[in-house]
């Protein structure tokens, strides 16, 4: 007993050392911006021609993403959590994650910056959650395509609603989606260890090179929920 | 103003105002100007002739009302349009006495206007020359100055048409390498960074325009044979760092002996280093600039590994080169050629000659490096997409899966560069010592013939070699095959029967063993021989166990009965000195009953077995040898 206190103590020790000494991965610096699909073919290749790797294939992706929530005690902020699986990918783990509160800033900082941290786990996550008390709030898939500049992150894919109907069925529902929209999202992210501010003005200056086509802009959720 | 009307906002234009074109075209502008000057220069285009008299009359009054209260404050403020009042006021002043003048004279009452008499202009004719002269001078340097510009500009085009424009090959050179303006200059970058690279050294160039007028009288004497003198001169130089200058290569040769381990500084050969021509056409300058760069991370990063490495025989790096052992006696040595403008303090001497150069290897490193930098910028993508970018999938799973430390530790290793090469450089050795020992006994061995076929698919620590071993004429009775796989330290060799059997790199074992496979092959030959032939094997041993002890494998022996059973062939087969055939018969022929054996029956019993003197039979080879004397003893 006494020796498996000693080893989690070091555990948590050791989590904490990595938390103070910022090797942790943390924060996620986050653009978004949508465009039209009928201008969505030149933004592609315009971003095949900006980012690494220009002799491979175009990386497609196609996620299931479920976002369950949970009341605290004293019925306060419910903790939101997602988890995300690959559709595409066999084999791969699935994803449990959590967003903080984006932090718009001033007008002096050139992204959003929320808290992030996620994790790998296995198959049964859906189930943990629910026997923890989670409930699920929404779900929906995203399929498009992925680019990598450096440290930066590119994805520009399709939000489609999950056929509740045709559930049941062996394919889940994949097979038949339909689009909530007629345009791509487009999203610019960077996850570090929090501290590295010089990597926003880098994503600030690839945002500025995809403009016109789409502008990729600090997005405020709270005016667009409160709002008219 | 009508109803219809339209407000128009005039503004001034934001440029400012040309002063003057130049010949050339250039335009100079007119400095903007300031706020008092802009005031003034408005005031200055106010029509003072369009007010009427009554106005006029008007204002004289207004302003003398001012001048009143101008003189009353001793000292007036200095506002924008003081000088502009006081000009007005002295221009009215003017204009009233003018106008009173002229009322006067009107009435040519009290004043009279005359006419003044002109004074006709004086004329200096030889000033006017000189004036003439002057201006048809001024007039002549500007055709003059015009017409050189023009020449030039011909020349200049006519030149073109043999040499790019410099823009052109600026457009050229940016298609293939990096380019920035900074400040004034273009500075490019021709290092491996984009490609993955991480070795610290910048690989920064400068281009420049090249100069025409400098380039036609140096170039006689840096282009001493006809030849190069009409090499494509640019219009573009490009100056790369010393350090990056000449010419770069990675060698790398096998070194038998411990004794010529003395650190010799490696060299090119001479000729190579001298004609480093300066003045090269850009693209050939930047691209062996590049390899320079390239052979230097290459050496680096192999310098670097050597020095981490663990081995039992550490590396050594001494100098411009790494020296790994290989196999025992058997060292690699991977140096730095560099024929830079720099190392002339280091020209010790070496015959580079004597030790080969092995194209292969360093074909591998330059591959391996190309790879390290494609590991370095292909990182997988997550899966699902919101995942970090840069684990592999081993490494995302590794959570989930609940991988213990000894897989993680796992995860970490990899191999060096300089095992990699290592790997290979055995395997390069171990292919060669098993290339020349199958060679060499296919050619000491006539009997059974040996043929090794090599695998034409192979990777770089791994080959495979396939022997058949059969007798000349002999093929369809027996043929023993047989697979080696050459690895890096080991031999590993499957037999037709499927028996595995492991060697070391010592080629003595591998000789060995293929004798023992020579031997056994004969006996079983002799064996399908005798089937053939219908005599039968009455017993055969393939590891006999009597008789003087082997130095390798063992004794194998067979004994064969005639059809009629009367004759008896018995062959031994020892790896050290051969084959030996004895014979014997039935009823014997030397029977004589004694006291012991006193029947006649008992002569059926065979005698002493007699051996054959081999090396009188006839017959091209063991086998047809054993073929003559089968049927010579079935048909006595």
């Amino acid at each position: 007993m006494a020796m498996a206190q000693q080893t989690v103590n070091t555990a948590i020790d050791s989590l904490t050392a990595a938390l103070k000494s910022n090797i942790i991965p943390n924060q996620e610096y986050f653009l978004q911006g949508s465009i039209l699909d009928s201008s969505v073919e030149v933004l592609l290749h315009r971003l095949r021609g900006l980012c690494d790797n220009v002799d491979t294939n175009l990386e497609t992706f196609h996620d299931h993403e479920m976002c369950f929530s949970i009341r605290g005690p004293n019925n306060t902020q419910p903790l939101q959590l997602r988890v995300r699986r690959s559709l595409d990918h066999n084999g791969m783990p699935m994803q449990l994650r959590y967003i903080g509160q984006p932090e718009i800033g001033d007008k002096s900082r050139p992204t959003v910056l929320r808290n992030s941290i996620d994790i790998g786990t296995s198959n049964t996550v859906v189930e943990f959650l629910t026997e923890l008390g989670c409930r699920k709030d929404f779900e929906y898939s995203a399929k498009g395509y992925m680019f990598r500049k450096g440290r930066m992150k590119i994805t520009v894919f399709k939000v489609f609603k999950i056929d509740e109907t045709r559930k049941m069925m062996s394919s889940g529902g994949f097979d038949a989606l339909s689009p909530l929209t007629h345009s791509y999202l487009v999203e610019l992210s960077v996850l570090a260890p929090s501290g590295q501010d010089a990597i926003a003005d880098d994503m600030r200056c690839f945002a500025e090179q995809l403009r016109p086509l789409v502008q990729l802009e600090k997005i405020d959720y709270k005016r667009l929920v409160h709002g008219p | 103003m009508s109803a219809y009307s339209v407000n128009i906002s005039v503004e001034a234009p934001v440029e400012n105002q040309i002063q003057e074109i130049t010949y050339d075209g250039q335009e100079i502008y007119t400095p903007p100007l300031t706020m008092s000057e802009h005031l003034t220069k408005l005031a200055q285009k106010i029509d003072f002739a369009k007010c009427g008299p009554e106005e006029l009359n008007k204002e004289i009054t207004e302003i003398d009302k001012n001048e009143d209260e101008a003189e009353q404050s001793t000292a007036p403020p200095l506002w924008p349009w003081d000088s502009v009042r006081n000009k007005l006021r002295n221009a009215l002043t003017e204009v009233s006495v003018l106008a009173d003048v002229l009322s006067i004279a009107k009435d040519k009452h009290y004043m009279v206007l005359d006419p003044v008499p002109q004074e006709p202009p004086e004329l200096k004719p030889m000033v006017q020359v000189y004036a003439r002269k002057k201006a048809l001078a001024g007039a002549a340097s500007v055709l003059l100055s015009g017409a050189d510009r023009l020449k030039n500009l011909q020349a200049e085009a006519l030149r073109n048409r043999t040499t790019p424009d410099f823009h052109i090959e600026l457009l050229r050179l940016r298609q293939n390498f990096r380019l920035k303006k900074v400040s004034n200059s273009i500075v490019g970058d021709l290092s491996y960074r984009t490609a993955g690279s991480k070795f610290a050294q910048n690989g920064t160039f400068e281009v420049t325009k090249a100069e025409e007028d400098g380039d036609s009288p140096l170039s006689p004497p840096c282009s001493p044979n006809a030849s190069l003198s009409n090499k494509p001169t640019s219009a573009l130089r490009v100056t790369v760092p010393s350090e990056l200058q000449g010419v770069a290569f990675i060698k790398v040769f096998f070194q038998k002996d411990q004794d010529s381990l003395t650190a010799a500084q490696l060299n090119l050969p001479s000729s190579s280093t001298a004609n480093a021509i300066p003045d090269m056409y850009w693209q050939p300058k930047l691209e062996a600039a590049q390899n320079v760069l390239f052979c230097k991370e290459l050496f680096n990063q192999l310098a670097k590994d050597a020095v981490q490495l663990q081995s039992p025989i550490p590396h050594i790096v001494v100098g411009n080169q790494i020296i790994a052992s290989v196999l025992p006696g058997i060292q690699l040595v991977i140096g730095l050629c560099h024929s830079g403008v720099s190392t002339d303090g280091k020209t010790a001497v070496v015959p580079p000659s004597s030790n080969g150069h092995d194209h292969v290897l360093e074909h591998s490193l330059h591959q391996l490096l190309r790879e390290l930098h494609h590991k370095n910028t292909h990182h997988p993508f997550p899966h699902p997409s919101s995942g970090p970018i840069g684990p592999s999938k081993r490494r995302r799973l590794a959570g989930p899966c609940a991988a213990d430390r000894e897989e993680l530790m796992q995860m970490t290793q990899s191999e060096t560069m300089l095992e990699q090469v290592i790997k290979q450089a055995q395997h390069i050795n171990l292919r060669d010592r098993t290339l020349f020992v199958l060679d060499r006994l296919a050619k000491d061995i006539k009997d059974p013939l040996i043929t090794s076929h090599w695998n034409a698919l192979n990777s770089p620590t791994q080959s495979c070699v396939k022997i058949n071993i059969v007798a000349h004429m002999y093929d369809t009775i027996c043929r023993t095959s047989l697979l080696i796989h050459v690895n890096e330290t080991t031999l590993k060799c499957i037999t037709r029967d499927g028996r595995v059997i492991h060697m070391s790199y010592e080629s003595q074992e591998l000789r060995d063993f293929i004798m023992c496979q020579v031997y056994l092959h004969q006996m079983t030959a002799v064996q399908n021989l005798a089937k053939c032939m219908g005599w039968q094997c009455l017993a055969n041993s393939a590891q006999l166990g009597v008789g003087a002890v082997e130095p390798f494998g063992n004794a194998s022996s067979c004994v064969l009965a005639s059809p009629t059973g009367e004759r008896l062939i018995s062959v031994r087969c020892e790896p050290k000195s051969g084959v030996h055939v004895t014979i014997a018969q039935s009823p014997r022929k030397d029977f004589f009953p004694g006291q012991l054996v006193k029947e006649r029956k008992w002569e059926n019993l065979g005698g002493s077995f007699k051996e054959v003197r081999w090396d009188k039979m006839e017959g091209k080879n063991f086998l047809n040898k054993m073929e003559l004397l089968m049927a010579s003893l079935t048909s006595s």
